[in-house]
């Protein structure tokens, strides 16, 4: 590295630094993102485990009161017409207890609206929990008769669910790495367009480029410190997420969320090359600005495209083995091979990097090649 | 020694320069005067690489900028037609950023930086951010910038708009100070009173060609006008673009 260069690079970071706007936006993102995952994910949590009692309205009830303690029981509590919010109606005929008696089959009618969806988690637990009461008697009666009741159980489903801990986690870690990559887009945005766009702004641009430096090494400091806040910003978010889910109660859906220190270096290492090339493209796209203004305006469409690539990979979860050894999706294969239990191999993670330093480098140069020719720079 | 043939450079139809020729020597102040569009920076920019001229040719101390850029700029201190500061950072650090891009390093870059901060008597808002610095103040810092390589050739854009009478003095006296020491100062401007007073040899351009290139006394002469105004406006034919 030459003297010209990390002279730059330096200069730009400690002018990076001493700004409010670019350090606040580059940590407000890394902080922001994962907090608001948590926030998501603690509704999802409570709902998914909560189980609240259904309200059902029983007409008839004081013919039988062992069925109505047995599904209060099950959670499925009896209460006035108004007051049932499920909208499920019980009716016990009159005749419950004799026909009982008699072993004779006794109807009960479960009345409501079929077509609404969000209570019919609640008439299943309904009608489940009468199946299993008629079960409970059927097999008394049997018993009574000298039968075993097995005879009424020819083919039994026996569930086994295959989602292992960290299978379930990955789905939701899938979501967090988005905004790790995210991070590492966003994070030195706001100095890529100071050094370059700002630099016109202020008018340094013409003497900075009138100084005995080749303008690579200009641009490539230029970018290393727009990276360097990249690599920050990816490194605070990938320290909050264990932090942030402290809170988050995942073991209750049986999740479990562990992030060695290590696996957080070599994450972070793994992004440097996507870092430097998100500065190489902020710094492509600002320097065509001639206002801080403008180049913001163009970066935020520009940071669409890395960004719909992840998006659509994570929703749609398509795989190719290509997808291994591009930037953006080779970075994004590593991050979720290390959550879900199937890591990348070192050779994909390489040629991975390479790929992305090779197209960084390649903006780099066009990078300065505008800045070679008067027309962009004085705006002839 | 600076040494300019025959420059010619066209944008979009205008001739910015057309056959631009002078000298500027070591040891003596040369003022390039014309009015506002004679071409005066791109003449400047040209002479440190950031523009190529259609044609002609361009040495400084023998060397060209078009094929060895970086050897000329080591060899010129700027003071640019814009010079805008990074509001959030130092006198001190910005002289001490472009001492660092000229090569300058350890001891050397330290007393460099510490002469050219006492010569410009600059002590006392040499650590202070440079947000909200009256034009002086940043003219002195990028004067600092501009010398604080010790250049051979000194290349001033305009150096005194906008500048109150302290400040001009203290350029003046600067650009004397430099010229004992055998260095060559070419500088650029539209007021004449300036560049009367300052320079050893003045070169007119209009239209981006020379039309007259004496010292100011020669030039006077030349024309038979007493003041060196007049003898201006006869040799560029209008007074339009100068000021008295």
């Amino acid at each position: 590295m030459s003297a010209a260069l990390f002279t730059v690079w330096l200069k730009e970071l400690k002018d990076a630094l001493r700004d409010k706007r670019s350090l606040m936006a580059a940590m407000s993102y890394a902080f922001f993102g994962p907090m608001l995952m948590a926030v998501a994910f603690f509704a999802v949590v409570k709902e998914a485990t909560s189980e609240s009692d259904v309200k059902v309205h029983i007409q008839g009830q004081e013919y039988a009161p062992e069925l109505v303690s047995f599904l209060q029981q099950k959670g499925i509590v009896a209460t006035a017409k108004e007051e049932a919010d499920s909208g499920i109606e019980l009716t016990i005929p009159r005749d419950y207890q004799s026909l009982l008696a008699s072993g004779k089959m006794v109807s009960i009618v479960l009345r409501a609206d079929y077509s609404e969806r969000k209570n019919s988690s609640s008439r299943q637990r309904v009608s489940s929990a009468l199946r299993e009461y008629n079960q409970t008697i059927a097999s008394a009666r049997l018993t009574l008769r000298g039968i075993s009741p097995e005879v009424m159980y020819a083919v039994v489903t026996e569930k086994q669910d295959t989602a292992t801990k960290e299978s379930r986690a990955a789905v939701i870690m899938g979501t967090v790495m988005v905004f790790v990559l995210m991070a590492v887009f966003f994070s030195g945005m706001n100095v890529a367009i100071d050094t370059s766009a700002g630099e016109r702004e202020r008018n340094s641009l013409e003497f900075l480029l009138a100084q005995p430096v080749r303008v690579f090494d200009l641009v490539a400091g230029k970018a290393l410190a727009a990276s360097t806040f990249a690599v920050l910003g990816s490194l605070l978010t990938l320290a909050m997420i264990p932090m942030v889910f402290l809170f988050v109660p995942l073991e209750k859906l049986g999740i479990d969320i562990t992030f060695s220190l290590g696996q957080q270096l070599v994450l972070v290492l793994v992004l440097v090359p996507l870092a430097l090339l998100a500065s190489g493209l902020q710094l492509f796209v600002s320097f065509m600005a001639k206002s801080f203004k403008e180049a913001q305006t163009y970066i935020s469409f520009v940071m669409f495209a890395p960004m719909t690539i992840v998006f659509v990979l994570e929703f749609s979860r398509f795989t190719h083995w290509v997808l291994d050894y591009l930037p953006v999706t080779s970075q994004h294969q590593v991050l979720l091979g290390s959550i879900n239990g199937e890591p990348v191999g070192l050779f994909p993670i390489v040629v991975g990097a390479l790929s992305t330093l090779v197209l960084a480098w390649l903006l780099l140069i066009a990078v300065q090649l505008r800045l070679r020719s008067e027309k962009a720079v004085f705006g002839l | 020694m600076i040494n300019v043939q025959d420059l010619m450079k066209t944008y979009n139809d205008v001739k910015a320069l057309n056959g631009l020729s002078f000298q500027a020597h070591d040891g003596e102040i040369t003022g390039l005067l014309g009015p506002n569009g004679a071409g005066k920076t791109t003449c400047l920019r040209s002479l440190y690489g950031l523009i190529q001229p259609d044609s002609g040719s361009v040495e400084v101390d023998g060397l060209t900028p078009k094929t060895q850029a970086l050897d000329v700029r080591r060899r010129i201190g700027i003071f640019p037609d814009k010079f805008g500061l990074h509001e959030r950072l130092t006198p001190r650090e910005h002289i001490r950023y472009i001492a660092q891009l000229h090569g300058l390093k350890g001891e050397v870059l330290d007393t460099q930086v510490e002469r050219v901060i006492a010569e410009l008597n600059m002590a006392d808002i040499v650590d202070r951010r440079t947000q909200g610095f009256s034009q002086g103040q940043r003219m002195k810092v990028a004067l600092a910038q501009a010398i604080v390589h010790q250049p051979k050739n000194l290349i001033l854009d305009e150096p005194s708009r906008g500048l109150d009478v302290m400040s001009t003095r203290i350029l003046r006296e600067l650009m004397f100070g430099l010229r004992e020491q055998g260095r060559c100062i070419l500088f650029s401007s539209h007021v004449m009173q300036e560049v009367a007073a300052l320079c050893d040899r003045v070169v007119i351009m209009v239209k981006g060609q020379v039309v007259a290139n004496d010292t100011p006394a020669a030039l006077c002469e030349q024309t038979g006008e007493a003041s060196f105004e007049d003898a201006f406006v006869q040799l560029i034919g209008t007074d339009e673009g100068i000021m008295a």
